[in-house]
């Protein structure tokens, strides 16, 4: 601690420090900061949505339907633009790729200011276009023609330059993870050598380098066909609607590989340290990992089987999907492969990381079946769907971020989580989501459509399982609370290390809390033996 | 010192890099617009017809079976006019070009502009149907109550019997959409 | 005849005498419902196939887990071991699940191609998707009608509700239907789950499928594309009946539409009196056929305007208004 007194000092105080924060460890704060609370505002969005489906007839909603439909549009980009993305890529990343590969701060830390505020702001226009006219009933996806001549408000354009800020906002950041990332490795850290998550950084920058521009063109487009005249996306002037769904998924799909890349990273971590073993394949791990972001680009229209497809576009796009399933499994064998062998420790990242790994293999599996082009005529916009992505997606990566939370709050707090209180955190929003979640794909298969405020009445048993499901969930999220003052009340101090022999990336080499500033000098790495986390070699 | 500036150049290389991608995909969705028409177009990929303006018939195919061609119209919401095929469904035999008439009628006691959009179900069938002319895509502005045939010529493509994913079908719908042409005139 | 879906099929033949398959939800459900048209079969053969291949995958995945759990854990196994590296088995957990997709992949395509093969249609059904309503049309019958939901209050004894519209779609066991899609202004998606129908409707697109119902009953369906508000209250009925009570029904319909005795697109003309490349003057401009201008004046008549037809098209008679539209 003594030797980085001294480096402590310049840390500007007051509102200047994160107003102004150029610092990559208070920006990350600052991003998870962001993150939590879009995340009980999403939660709360959901469990409205849930309390509204829990009987069938209408509950609370009586004739605002709109409302409804607003609430799961602001569910689903709240969640995926304001909550895993911002934890993930802007918290995590930020606070922890520096420190893996030795750099002193992010390439562009004025930049790294500028994509936080951003995305503050975006936040802002999203929650303000949910109270502008009658706001956006389009869905995260803002289909035309609903979403233009279906929505004359204001409320869509406000929900559009949203995304637009939030879609500038990851690809700045982008720019600055790729370039620390190739230019600021401390000397012999070769791109081989990288440590996991840091690779699913890199990926997943480069994903975002691609893909956001795709979006603002179709929301670009979107804007002018609402707003200027242009028929793009209509019909009535030689547009068609078809076209938005290929835009829209040509970047939708890489980006559910930008919310689950860092997922990958941080499990693949958090399981080497508690199994106190280096992972699995390393090698095989950062391949797969390529493969994932690279065929993301390739499988778009599996999104769109039901709009009129010519059966070749079908064939291809079932076998391209399906593809996915073999790097997918390279890392879940990997990670059970780095348990194989270990001492595990059932820590409470590690239960969250093992969590994942299960929630993942559920929804990637419900994830072959809705590959098959045959099968969506049962299957397309049903609540198997919805199951399916909230398997993979807001559990997947949500699972992922409590693992990194509980995995890092000591280096970024200093101050150890409450042991029992993080297991039972865990165990409800475990029980809670399944609970939640699975009844779904019954729903889904009996023929139960997404995005109704109301169904048939047939469907009430399963309604009223998910509803008891989303219950305990509310707890969860009230232990997790409980938990974040815990923290942050807690009098003891944790090690640089807490994790033993297992931690071995260069984060855990830093005091505890990881001083304001970090690695001013670079840290040495040895060209040989190979870096903790490889073992042998690579 | 002299690592910063290698520091430097290297980082300055990379934004390059990365921005040039950002602008390579905004080129690629600027792209889009005329490639995904353009490729519905030529591949015919959606029941998008293929259009081959002086197309010279190959003449009817005595062998191959006739195939029923069935016409379908669609007006959009908010155009007042009446649309609606001439024929009924008609006997066609690959390889002939046969000439079909719409009739459209403007309803409104001022005059209102449309324009067509069509395509072929099913979709396979899409690149064996081949446009000669017609009046798709191309506004038309008719007087209060004028009412105007609108003809099309298509050729099917012998080529439909011999592909084995089209080889079944002995039905085509062709079929046209007006809608209102935005922003050309006032309501009525 | 199969009575399907236990109970609910029973409760619906007593509730509407005749009717004996529910292709609708049960309570509790947890598979698709029963096949009621050969691309159903065959979707569920397909997903019977798959979901035995996944759940064998999971419990795989699950039994690796809880056994490392298990057998690995800090208590059992103090000593971590130091190998990370296995090539033969990353070859192996890489060709097997490529095998497993194969086995997969190869009737999954064959499903693909066997729901694109379309055989001859013994009925067109013009479906026209509206916020918030479906409206049909039977082109070649003359008929055409809207479909609205039957709200909850006024629903009659055993109509599910949010599934019962007011008109059903009434088509003949056994005969090969061909749905004809559309929609006039957002997109919506007409799915019928026992059917294995679910097609988008596009404006400014047709979009086709089919079905051939297998037993006379009711299957029901719904919007499965969001389109604003009302999207869950846009249910589909559609009626299988035998044959003959299907043309009793045609008749009964175009009695009550109050039809003209002109049904279907009659030719208003012989279309080689008219072929363009026969005669290459004919067209002209690429979208009118000379000698259909000019037209005479307005005629003023309630704000609108209608003309005679003034073409020279033979016969003289004005053309068929499109129902609906």
């Amino acid at each position: 601690m003594s030797a980085h007194a001294a480096e402590q000092d310049h840390r500007p105080a007051g509102w200047r420090r994160w107003l102004l924060s150029t610092n990559h460890k208070d920006i990350g704060t600052l991003y998870l900061v962001l993150s939590v609370t879009a995340g009980v505002v999403g939660a709360a969005i959901s469990f409205l949505i849930r309390a509204e489906l829990q009987q069938p007839g209408m509950q609370f909603l009586e004739n605002q339907e709109q409302f409804y439909n607003v609430l799961v549009t602001a569910h689903g980009v709240i969640m995926v633009f304001f909550v895993v993305m911002p934890a993930l890529i802007g918290g995590f990343g930020n606070w922890f790729v520096p420190l893996m590969i030795g750099a002193p701060d992010m390439a562009f830390p004025r930049l790294n200011n500028i994509s936080f505020w951003l995305l503050a702001a975006a936040l802002v226009l999203l929650v303000a276009s949910a109270n502008i006219d009658q706001g956006p009933g389009t869905g995260w996806t803002v289909y035309p023609p609903l979403s233009t001549s279906g929505h004359p408000g204001a409320g869509v354009d406000f929900a559009i330059l949203a995304l637009h800020l939030a879609g500038a906002s990851s690809v700045l950041g982008a720019i600055n993870f790729i370039t620390t990332i190739l230019n600021m490795r401390a000397p012999n850290l070769t791109m081989m050598r990288l440590p996991l998550f840091v690779w699913s950084m890199l990926l997943t920058s480069l994903l975002l380098v691609l893909a956001i521009p795709i979006l603002a063109g179709a929301l670009t487009m979107l804007l002018t066909d609402r707003n200027f005249g242009t028929t793009f996306f209509n019909p009535a002037g030689g547009g068609d609607p078809v076209f938005y769904q290929h835009l829209f998924w040509f970047f939708g799909h890489p980006e559910v590989y930008i919310m689950i890349l860092p997922a990958f990273g941080i499990v693949s971590h958090v399981v080497a340290t508690f199994s106190r073993k280096p992972i699995f394949g390393h090698k095989g791990m950062i391949y797969a990992m390529m493969a994932i972001a690279v065929i993301g680009f390739m499988v778009w229209a599996h999104h769109m089987f039901t709009v009129g497809m010519n059966v070749t576009g079908r064939v291809y796009f079932t076998a391209a999907t399906l593809v996915i399933a073999v790097p997918t499994g390279v890392k879940i064998f990997s990670w059970i492969a780095t348990l194989w062998g270990g001492s595990i420790q059932l820590r409470v990242p590690l239960l969250w990381a093992l969590g994942f790994i299960f929630l993942f293999t559920v929804g990637g599996v419900t994830g072959v079946v809705l590959a098959n082009g045959g099968l969506s005529v049962a299957l397309h916009d049903s609540y198997y769907v919805v199951a399916h992505f909230h398997y993979v997606l807001s559990l997947g990566a949500v699972f992922a971020m409590f693992a990194g939370f509980y995995y890092w709050i000591g280096k970024m707090t200093g101050r150890p989580y409450p042991e029992g209180l993080g297991r039972l955190h865990f165990w409800l929003t475990f029980i809670g989501v399944n609970l939640t979640f699975f009844p779904m794909h019954f729903m889904g298969l009996a023929g139960m459509q997404r995005r109704v405020p109301d169904y048939p009445d047939a469907f009430a048993g399963w309604n009223q399982v998910a509803s008891t499901g989303a219950w305990i969930s509310v707890a969860s999220v009230l232990v997790f609370l409980v938990v974040l003052w815990r923290i942050f009340s807690a009098r003891e101090r944790v090690a640089a290390n807490p994790w033993g022999e297992g931690a071995t990336t260069l984060e855990w080499t830093v005091p505890s809390p990881a001083p304001f500033h970090t690695f001013t000098h670079q840290p040495v790495i040895e060209a040989s033996p190979a870096p903790h986390w490889l073992n042998d070699g690579a | 010192m002299e690592r910063q500036k290698a520091l430097r150049r290297r980082k300055i290389l990379t934004v390059a890099g990365t921005v040039t991608g950002i602008v390579a995909m905004i080129g690629v969705v600027a792209g889009a617009v005329p490639f995904y028409r353009w490729f519905c177009q030529a591949s015919g990929y959606g029941g998008t017809p293929k259009r081959v303006p002086g197309l010279v018939s190959s003449g009817p195919k005595a062998a191959a079976p006739t195939l029923t061609v069935r016409f379908d119209a669609n007006i959009g919401k908010d155009l007042p006019w009446s649309f609606t095929p001439a024929q009924g469904q008609t006997e066609v035999r690959p390889g002939e070009s046969v000439l079909a008439v719409y009739i459209a009628r403007n309803m409104a006691s001022v005059p209102v502009t449309g324009t067509a959009t069509f395509n072929v179900t099913p979709a396979k069938a899409g690149p064996y149907f081949n446009k000669i002319a017609c009046f798709c895509f191309r506004e038309q502005t008719l007087a209060p109550g004028e009412e105007v045939a609108m003809p099309v010529t298509f050729v099917v493509d012998p080529a439909i019997a011999t592909d084995p994913t089209t080889s079944e079908l002995t039905t085509l719908t062709l079929s046209y959409t007006f809608f209102r042409s935005p922003g050309s005139d006032a309501g009525s | 005849m199969r009575i399907v879906g236990g109970g609910g099929g029973i409760l619906l033949g007593v509730l509407a005498p005749g009717v004996v398959w529910a292709g609708q939800p049960l309570p509790w459900q947890i598979g698709l419902q029963p096949a009621a048209s050969p691309v159903m079969e065959d979707v569920v053969a397909l997903h019977g196939y798959v979901l035995i291949v996944i759940i064998g995958v999971a419990c795989l995945v699950m039994g690796l887990l809880g056994f490392v759990i298990w057998r690995f854990n800090a208590r059992r196994n103090p000593t971590p071991a130091t190998w990370c590296h296995h090539t033969l088995l990353e070859i192996v957990w890489t060709v097997v699940p490529v095998l497993i997709l194969t086995a997969i992949a190869v009737p999954s395509f064959r499903l693909l191609y066997r729901q694109d093969h379309i055989p001859p249609a013994d009925l067109t059904l013009k479906v026209e998707g509206h916020q918030w309503y479906w409206s049909y049309a039977y082109p070649d019958l003359g008929i055409s009608f809207d479909a609205n939901m039957v709200e909850t209050d006024q629903l009659q004894a055993g109509e599910p509700r949010l599934l019962t519209a007011d008109a059903p779609v009434v088509v003949p066991v056994g005969q090969v239907v061909r749905v004809q899609l559309t929609a006039d202004d957002v997109l919506h998606s007409w799915a019928v789950p026992a059917l294995g129908v679910r097609t988008d409707t596009v404006p400014g697109r047709l979009n086709e499928s089919w079905f051939q119902v297998k037993e006379p009953g009711l299957y029901y369906g719904f919007c499965a594309e969001l389109c604003g508000v009302r999207h869950a209250y846009m249910p589909i009925v559609v009626r299988a009946v035998p044959e003959e009570a299907f043309k009793a029904w045609v008749q009964e319909r175009k009695v009550a539409q109050n039809p003209s005795p002109q049904h279907g697109n009659p030719p208003l003309f012989e279309i080689s009196a008219l072929d363009p490349e026969s005669d290459p003057s004919l067209m002209e401009d690429c979208h009118r056929v000379k000698g259909e201008k000019p037209f005479g004046p307005p005629e003023a008549n309630d704000g609108c305007v209608y003309f005679p037809p003034p073409y020279v098209l033979p016969p003289a008679e004005a053309p068929r208004m499109m129902p609906g539209g």
